[in-house]
């Protein structure tokens, strides 16, 4: 065993010098009434923050936002990124070009995506939102000023924005499993389906599982997309808890809810994960 | 250092002498002073009447610091902002940069981000109080006050008598520019483009749809009424993408600017606390309670949240200053109000004949509380208390917001957004625009205070606030009574938690 | 056979759909780049116009793209390799350890990168000021190992698991150690994750703002750095976003394509699992 544990040694020193001064700050912080605004500076407070936090409506909004946001995300990105690897793993001809084409949005920053959304969108100026729509009959609608539409449209921007992660995740994945597994399933005489089930599915369910839990984490803690879009709005519709605590950290130079806010968020991911990892872990 | 002021006043001393003596006949008149800290400025004035011409001339000669200063400024708006002296691109020396810094010996570097990025580096800097940042950038819709009290801000009366510069005359700036940027009566920053309100709207489909035109002493019944028969005559021509307003009415503090001013209209007053009161002390004193859920303040916010759901574009609930001028820009508005300059920016990118000759500006209408709607900014450098060199950043300061960069502004933007009467009535606007158009952007600025709400150190969170509610109404999500009541509970909770009540 | 034929048929068209839903946006990003703002927002949207090079000229003006791609570069390299180094042998310990402190170490790991980024860069700020490494490389890329070792570190090790330990069993026997087993045997096997890795570590790299943001000034400033900065909420430049946008996606484009072919099937691994 010695063996292994030195090897794990490197990345975890490394890791932990990094992240232990933060990791206290983030936590210490929340424990205290801070704004940086107010001269007399940093006074204990207890679990007021919190306290305060669920107690506030915004809080409680941009939480449902989050978990409609991110539930959504996560989902269809994984839905679609399978079916993209499975679809690119055939022999296709031209597959290198257009397995690149695939993986380019997640080249873009997500300022960028974020902005060229809004502009398609726009039921002003954009190609999709003021044309394409009026085109088809829909022109009545606003697809960044109606609240629900808001939502599923910064979702969806996020979701092409960020299939690529498990995209390329699973091509890796599925280039694992031995062809000699679908040989002899096939000379069995399986049909698509069942060799999918059988043979396909199980055995990704490990990066299907690690890709569900890197885009949640991601998914939790977008921002710049949203902020971009609509900044959180019409009124609160796209208003997510890290839109939150970035403008009570930022704006209203209260460190102290900020620092709430982010362990509060920290702690939910950590929940959700949790039972992904179990099902994984031997 | 003596000998070296001693030199320099014996020199011009002795100049001084021969002067007076050789001069000819009333021609010549030559005055020394010494003023400012001594050893640091000297100005001479030098008066010279020739029989048809009578000139004026000062130089303010300063001795430079002894070592050379570095000024670290952070800003947004590269490329916009100061052009001139940074490049089109934000991080060129130009020669002209380089002149003044060595006519200050200073170094002068410059940090470019985005306006919400900037503010996150500038809270960094405050939170471990490093001083990296000797000027910051503040807007004076929030960033002014949360600074201001907090006290990160150097008050800046004192260093116009300390330091006297010739960059920046505060008699020549508009006082309510100024003022944007007093709390309770001490400067905390200086201008450099800024605006006041104003109407920009469409001519030509004014009079295609028979709406009568913006007049002087308007009222806001009277823009309802153009805006109802241009949108009834788009209606009736069958289009279906123009629209008869665009505003911003997205969520956060921006809108807010101009939501503000309609309350200030309607109410006649900045009806956000009982008594109209504005200062921290008279809402101590007075107890003065939030009264969102009042007539008063409703007045304003319906009518706001009404317009821009009748007439303005279907995505104007989520809206920035950028989408209401690329609205206007496109020619798919009638009229943009009341944050005008906007209205000026959409005219300098648009490409639309009928926007490049038809745009028009006038003052904004009577509310029934007899005033105008309101909508007041500046774009505010101001000095970080942390900061080690404030004599130095103080002289940038006042070249940044002096009078070069304003007529430097003027002239490549074309905006009459400028602080200074003298740029304001130059050649190349005037030209532009007119004279009559030029003395009613004058008139914005002198008619209209620039404090139309309360200057609080909570500020940032009840633009926010204020805002966000706006825009839900838009949107349609909540009524304007129930967004107004639970506004007014929001507010009272928060203000009786930050003890002024008690 | 016709069903077959067919097949091929929906799976084409699948593709080219997908490619299409893909490419649009990024097209009409890189053809804005060539417009005016008010020739982007014309609708009808004019697919003929008067293109302008304007705003590549202002962007190659001044050399500060070179300066924000070299960061950029230098910055997503070191943390590809950095992270790579010291991940694949905490994976592949994590992979062979089946004990609790295995577990609990790769839930820590992974729970590493679970913090939002706005609750940590204030003190990020305050660490880097004071190392003085504010405004260098070095303070972005040591942040971005934060996020790319557990990040890597899991996908690796979930890779290992799958490889069967008679693998390194027939190279211990041989007398390697456990070290020179994982060189030899195991990585080599691993390569189409290790492709998938590196590609998403150097985009997510590539992309991240905030902290390269709040750690850098003018020197160290990255390719998302600059974009905003020249775009900016004070005119919303978006030719000019667009235009770097469209420039800075080359590299990316370049690498990707050159890591791909290792996207392929194993090349031992049907010889060995049977």
């Amino acid at each position: 065993m010695r063996e292994e544990y030195k090897l794990l040694l490197p990345a975890v020193c490394v890791l932990a010098f990094l992240v232990a001064a933060p990791t206290f700050y983030l936590f210490y912080t929340s424990f205290l009434r801070w704004f940086l605004r107010d001269p007399t500076g940093p006074t204990f407070a207890g679990v007021e923050n919190y306290v305060k936090l669920l107690q506030s409506s915004d809080f409680a909004i941009s939480l449902t936002v989050t978990l409609i946001f991110s539930a959504a995300s996560v989902t269809f990105s994984l839905l679609l990124g399978l079916g993209l690897a499975l679809l690119f793993s055939e022999d296709l001809r031209g597959k290198r070009i257009m397995r690149t084409i695939i993986v380019l949005p997640i080249v873009l920053p997500p300022v960028v995506v974020g902005f060229t959304w809004k502009f398609l969108l726009s039921s002003e100026v954009g190609v999709i939102g003021a044309y394409f729509m009026r085109l088809i009959g829909l022109g009545n609608l606003s697809l960044l000023g109606d609240p629900t539409l808001a939502l599923v449209s910064v979702i969806i921007a996020d979701i092409w924005g960020k299939t690529p992660l498990p995209f390329l995740i699973f091509l890796a994945g599925l280039a694992g499993i031995p062809s000699i597994y679908y040989e002899s399933a096939k000379i069995d005489g399986a049909g698509s389906w069942q060799i999918f089930r059988s043979i396909t599915l199980p055995n990704m369910k490990k990066p299907i599982v690690v890709a569900a839990i890197l885009r949640t984490i991601d998914a939790f803690n977008s921002f710049d997309v949203i902020f971009v879009m609509t900044k959180g709005g019409p009124g609160m519709a796209t208003h997510t808890l890290p839109m939150l605590g970035w403008k009570v950290g930022f704006y209203y130079f209260d460190v102290g809810t900020a620092s709430a806010i982010g362990v509060i968020l920290l702690l939910i991911v950590m929940f959700l994960s949790m039972p992904l990892i179990r099902s994984i872990s031997r | 250092m003596l000998g070296t002021v001693g030199g320099l006043v014996g020199g011009l001393a002795i100049g001084a002498a021969v002067g007076w003596l050789a001069k000819p006949e009333a021609a010549v008149r030559t005055v020394t002073q010494i003023v400012g800290e001594p050893g640091r400025t000297i100005t001479t004035t030098v008066t010279q009447a020739a029989p048809t011409v009578e000139r004026t001339v000062t130089q303010y000669v300063t001795a430079p610091p002894r070592e050379k200063a570095k000024i670290n400024v952070i800003a947004f708006a590269q490329g916009f902002a100061w052009p001139e002296l940074f490049g089109p691109d934000g991080t060129t020396e130009t020669d002209l940069l380089k002149r003044f810094e060595a006519s200050e010996n200073v170094d002068v570097t410059i940090e470019w981000g985005d306006e919400w990025a900037v503010r996150e580096k500038v809270a960094a800097d405050v939170t471990a109080q490093v001083g990296k940042y000797d000027i910051v950038l503040v807007g004076s819709d929030g960033a002014v006050q949360a600074y201001g009290y907090a006290g990160y801000l150097e008050p800046l009366d004192e260093y116009f008598k300390k330091y006297p510069q010739d960059y920046f005359d505060p008699n020549d700036v508009y006082p309510s520019f100024l003022d944007a940027n007093r709390i309770e009566g001490t400067l905390y920053a200086l201008p450099y483009y800024s605006f006041g309100p104003g109407v920009i709207y469409r001519r030509d489909l004014f009079e295609k749809y028979g709406a009568e035109l913006p007049k002087d002493n308007w009222t806001t019944n009277d823009l309802e009424i153009a805006m109802e028969k241009i949108l009834e005559g788009l209606r009736r021509d069958g289009i279906t993408d123009v629209y008869p307003l665009t505003m911003r009415a997205g969520p956060g503090e921006e809108p807010t600017l101009d939501l503000a001013g309609f309350i200030y209209a309607y109410a006649g007053y900045p009806a956000w606390f009982e008594g109209g009161a504005i200062w921290p002390g008279e809402i101590r004193n007075k107890k003065a309670k939030p009264i969102f859920d009042s007539s008063d303040f409703e007045a304003g916010f319906r009518a706001f949240t009404d317009w821009a759901k009748k007439f303005g574009p279907p995505g104007i609930s989520t809206h920035t200053w950028v989408d209401m001028m690329n609205t206007y820009a496109v020619g798919k508005a009638a009229i943009l109000m009341p944050s005008a300059i906007n209205g000026y920016a959409a005219l300098g990118i648009t490409q639309d004949e009928n926007v490049k000759k038809y745009t028009r500006f006038m003052l904004t209408p009577f509310g029934p509380g007899k005033k105008r709607i309101n909508s007041y900014w500046t774009f505010s450098l101001g000095i970080n208390k942390f900061s080690k060199n404030k004599e130095a950043a103080w002289r940038v300061l006042t070249y940044l917001t002096g009078r070069k960069s304003m007529e430097a502004f003027a002239e490549r933007t074309g905006w009459p957004n400028v602080t200074m009467r003298s740029v304001l009535y130059s050649y190349p606007l005037i030209k532009k625009y007119g004279i009559e158009e030029i003395e009613h952007n004058e008139r914005s600025v002198l008619e209209n205070p620039a404090i139309y709400f309360p200057y609080i150190p909570e500020l940032d969170l009840f633009m926010d606030k204020i805002g966000t509610t706006a825009s839900e109404v838009v949107a349609g999500a909540k009524t304007v009574e129930v967004a107004l009541s639970e506004l007014q509970k929001w507010a009272t909770d928060l203000m009786t938690s930050r003890g002024y009540y008690t | 056979m016709p069903e077959s034929k067919l097949k091929l048929l929906v799976i084409y068209t699948l593709a080219i759909v997908a490619c299409f839903i893909v490419v649009f946006p990024i097209a009409w990003l890189v053809v804005s780049s060539f417009k005016t703002m008010f020739q982007i927002f014309q609708i009808p949207p004019q697919l003929i116009f008067q293109p302008t090079l304007d705003n590549y000229q202002r962007l190659f003006f001044g050399g500060q793209l070179m300066n924000a791609f070299t960061n950029s570069l230098i910055v997503s390299a070191i943390t590809v390799t950095v992270s790579l180094v010291l991940a694949v042998p905490a994976a592949y310990s994590l992979s062979r350890l089946n004990n609790a402190v295995g577990r609990n170490v790769g839930f820590w790991i992974i729970s590493v990168r679970m913090a939002p980024a706005f609750a940590v860069i204030v003190p990020y700020f305050i660490i880097m000021y004071y190392l003085k490494l504010i405004d260098t490389i070095w303070a972005v890329a040591i942040t971005y190992l934060v996020f790319a070792i557990p990040f890597t570190t899991w996908l690796l090790k979930i890779t290992f698991e799958e490889l069967p330990k008679e693998l390194e069993e027939s190279a211990l026997i041989d007398g390697a150690t456990k070290t020179a087993a994982l060189f030899r045997v195991i990585l080599p096997n691993a390569v189409p994750m290790i492709a998938s890795a590196s590609i998403l570590t150097f985009v997510l790299a590539w992309n991240e703002f905030l902290m390269a943001f709040i750690l850098t000034s003018r020197d160290a400033r990255t390719v998302p750095v600059l974009i905003t900065a020249l775009s900016g909420t004070h005119k919303l430049d978006w030719p000019i976003m667009a235009a770097i946008t469209t420039v800075s996606m080359i590299p990316a484009f370049l690498f990707i394509t050159f890591v791909q072919r290792y996207l392929i099937k194993g090349l031992t691994m049907g010889a060995v699992k049977t």
